[in-house]
């Protein structure tokens, strides 16, 4: 038996074509083209379909790779970063729990310079209560993956393919994400990439891998005398990793016509000099949302890490954008702001923008013009930099009473 | 009424919202993908998120527009202009109206009359569409899958895309002799399809989402958390088990026991998945056939292919049509 919309990838794309596929699917499809060698994951929800999909595709014959079954997301980040280092390339995907299960392995694949891509499909962890649902658990750990955000099923796609062409130039792994259900569970239209051009972008190109002629030691213990020269080396090579992005971006553009950029803008050049700033598929919302509410503008975070500070700050300056409002679907119990918008503010430090951060969509719930219309309001009168910076938006205080919102 | 020139005017500077109202399985989800699939111009189609389940009350949006802005949201849909119901049993668990405005559109496969749903639904400023989907396809399909059937009736009151346009979908989709039987059986659910038009057309322009329904208001607060995560066991909170939920109605027929012919043989009561076959004992000491559970029978017909002297029979639950044209 085969996965119905999988179909349209069994044979070989001679053309760009339109079609409506699910994001996960739509993930599948696009790995199938970048021919990976290794294929090792554990399923979970909302994660499921890219690895069921990809089972269908090495099932049908029409994918030479190896597609391995493990006990755990931790057994998948070891086995996929083995595989890479051997020399193959290798594709994986996990969300929430399953991240974190990886925790352990994760830093590895990034100080062994692996190549390997990760797509998350971003769902809540499981405290206080269990969710399925999305919320931004990948903000939680940075050991030094790239990551890329994805809005659509379109970007999502294409983020398949282009994760490969970052991890294999600059030689660091690379995750690629979209928003759990929301996008990995919608059908939306997408225009896919012929075979031939994928191939032209993702070209399998020689690299260090093991090698029993050349034997040696991968990860060996070190004493203090010797460890922190290993990671500035990790540090000073992770500097030029933005500009190859960039470049993949626009090599990418060049083949397909689609543009992407580390940071997109929408509507900067408004009368309130203010700018929501978020990322995913939230960012569709607004999009929506600012057909009627032309006085406000968006940034829109494709690269997430390494965090592009300084392309922010040049926006920043040449808008004139005197506030920021942060939406983001994490929250921290502990720092003074949650992972995402910490950046964001390092970045907007030596400028002096003003900013608050909402937390909102936790857990899967909706972010609506409900969201946007409070938190553009309560922008209008902030002056200062005193007090709490971030405020949770659409959470119930009592029965009757939404938190921070007059009714 | 509309007209197809109207919808095209709607279409492009707003946006046209539809529902899907359906039980695990019975393909809401393929109907909302047919839409976008069948449609000129831009579509979304999304589930409601969570983990369904076969038989369970599932819903799916979907979104339609010729700019592309106002379909790029991935907000759920609060304000359908259109709901389509698959099977008319969710209208008795789920509120099928909800974001419904004045002269929206209720497409049901039922054999209910105008009055009889407006009574059941509590309005009467909805214009509402019928067909007899579960019986066109038990006809044409062999199987209680009416998400095909249901778009036919979409067709014939909403003018967002044509019978071929669906049909080239159906095409794309599908393969091999389900796709003309399902042609077939979309054409007679046009043909088929009832329409109640109350002469009140739908304001595509009005904002029907009330704020802040994403939330849930009136649900507790995080004031009102004892413990964030924790729950007891109390007897007043979970005091229903599994054997409360009526199964039975995700069945499509009744199964009828003719006591006169019925040998007690048991095979029915040994292969009914469910134990809907009733058994009780007698003053002889042996246990005797009573009857069937209808509560909780979902109709796999097991026993009535198992009953050895045909004391078992199936009664479609569905009545024919009322107002079958004939193009």
């Amino acid at each position: 038996m085969s996965i119905e919309p999988m179909r349209i990838f069994f044979k070989e794309i001679k053309e760009p074509i339109q079609t409506a596929l699910i994001g996960n699917y739509a993930v599948a499809g696009g790995v199938t083209q970048t021919d990976p060698d290794v294929i090792c994951a554990f399923p979970i929800t909302p994660q499921t379909q890219s690895v069921e999909g990809l089972s269908d595709v090495v099932h049908q014959g029409r994918l030479k790779a190896a597609f391995i079954n493990v006990e755990s997301e931790l057994a998948a980040m070891t086995y996929s970063t083995a595989a890479c280092a051997a020399g193959a390339r290798a594709f994986t995907a996990t969300a929430s729990q399953g991240y974190l299960l990886m925790a352990e392995a994760l830093p590895m694949a990034v100080g062994w310079r692996q190549p390997l891509t990760m797509m998350i499909s971003a769902r809540a962890f499981n405290a206080p209560n269990l969710s399925i649902w999305n919320s931004w658990e990948f903000v939680l750990t940075d050991f030094g993956w790239n990551c890329i955000v994805s809005e659509n099923v379109q970007e999502t796609y294409d983020a398949a393919i282009l994760s490969v062409m970052i991890a294999e130039d600059s030689l660091f792994p690379t995750m690629f994400v979209h928003d759990g259900f929301i996008i990995s569970h919608s059908v939306q239209q997408l225009w896919l990439i012929p075979d031939e051009v994928v191939r032209n972008l993702t070209p399998k190109k020689p690299r260090h891998t093991i090698d029993p002629k050349h034997p040696g030691t991968w990860g060996g213990i070190v004493t203090p005398s010797y460890f922190m020269e290993g990671r500035m080396k990790l540090d000073v090579d992770k500097k030029p990793v933005l500009s190859q992005m960039a470049a993949a971006f626009e090599r990418f553009e060049k083949a397909t016509g689609r543009k992407y950029d580390l940071i997109e803008t929408y509507n900067l050049d408004n009368s309130s000099r203010t700018a929501i700033i978020t990322m995913g598929s939230v960012c569709g919302n607004i999009i929506s949302w600012m057909k009627k509410n032309k006085d406000i503008g968006l940034i829109k975070v494709r690269a997430y890490r390494p965090f592009p500070y300084e392309q922010l700050q040049k926006i920043i300056q040449e808008y004139n954008i005197e506030k920021l409002i942060i939406l983001e679907k994490s929250d921290s119990l502990n720092n003074l702001l949650p992972p995402f918008s910490t950046s964001v503010a390092t970045a907007c430090y030596p400028l002096g923008t003003l900013f608050r951060s909402f937390i909102v969509g936790l857990g899967g719930r909706d972010v609506t013009t409900d969201e946007f219309d409070v938190a553009k309001k309560k922008m209008e009168s902030v002056t200062d930099m005193k007090g709490q910076l971030y405020m949770y938006l659409g959470v119930r205080e009592t029965k009757d009473k939404i938190y921070g919102v007059d009714m | 009424m509309l007209t197809p020139e109207k919808i095209q005017n709607v279409l492009k500077k707003d946006c046209i919202n539809l529902r899907f109202h359906a039980r695990g399985g019975q393909g809401g989800v393929t109907a909302s993908n047919l839409c976008v699939e069948a449609f000129l111009g831009y579509g979304i189609c999304q589930p409601r998120f969570g983990a369904e389940r076969m038989g369970s009350p599932t819903e799916s949006y979907v979104r339609l527009s010729l700019d592309k802005d106002l379909i790029r949201t991935n907000e759920q849909v609060y304000n359908p202009q259109f709901v389509a119901i698959l099977d008319e049993t969710v209208m008795w668990e789920v509120c099928v109206t909800e974001g419904l405005p004045k002269g929206g559109w209720l497409i049901i496969n039922t054999d209910m009359g105008q009055e009889e749903i407006q009574e059941l639904i509590n309005r009467k400023d909805l214009n509402i569409a019928t067909l007899p989907a579960t019986r066109i396809a038990m006809d044409v399909l062999g199987r209680n899958i009416t998400n095909t059937i249901i778009l036919g009736a979409l067709i014939r009151i909403s003018h967002l895309f044509t019978l071929e346009q669906l049909n080239e979908a159906i095409r794309k989709r599908f393969k091999g002799t389900i796709v003309d039987k399902n042609i077939e059986a979309i054409k007679e659910g046009y043909e088929a399809t009832c329409v109640y038009d109350v002469g009140v057309d739908v304001d595509f322009d009005a904002e029907a989402k009330l704020p802040w329904t994403q939330v849930d208001p009136f649900l507790p607060g995080y004031k009102d958390l004892d413990k964030a995560g924790v729950w007891y066991t109390d007897v007043n909170v979970i005091r229903y088990g599994s054997h409360q939920v009526k199964t039975g109605s995700w069945g499509e027929y009744d199964i009828i026991w003719d006591k006169e012919k019925c040998t007690d043989c048991a095979q029915c009561w040994y292969i009914c998945p469910d134990f809907a076959i009733k058994r009780e004992k007698g003053d002889d000491g042996l246990w005797h056939m009573v009857g069937v559970d209808q509560f909780h029978c979902k109709s796999c017909l097991n026993c009535v292919n198992i009953c050895p002297v045909d004391a078992l029979s199936k009664n479609m639950k569905q009545k024919p049509g009322s107002c079958a044209l004939y193009l």
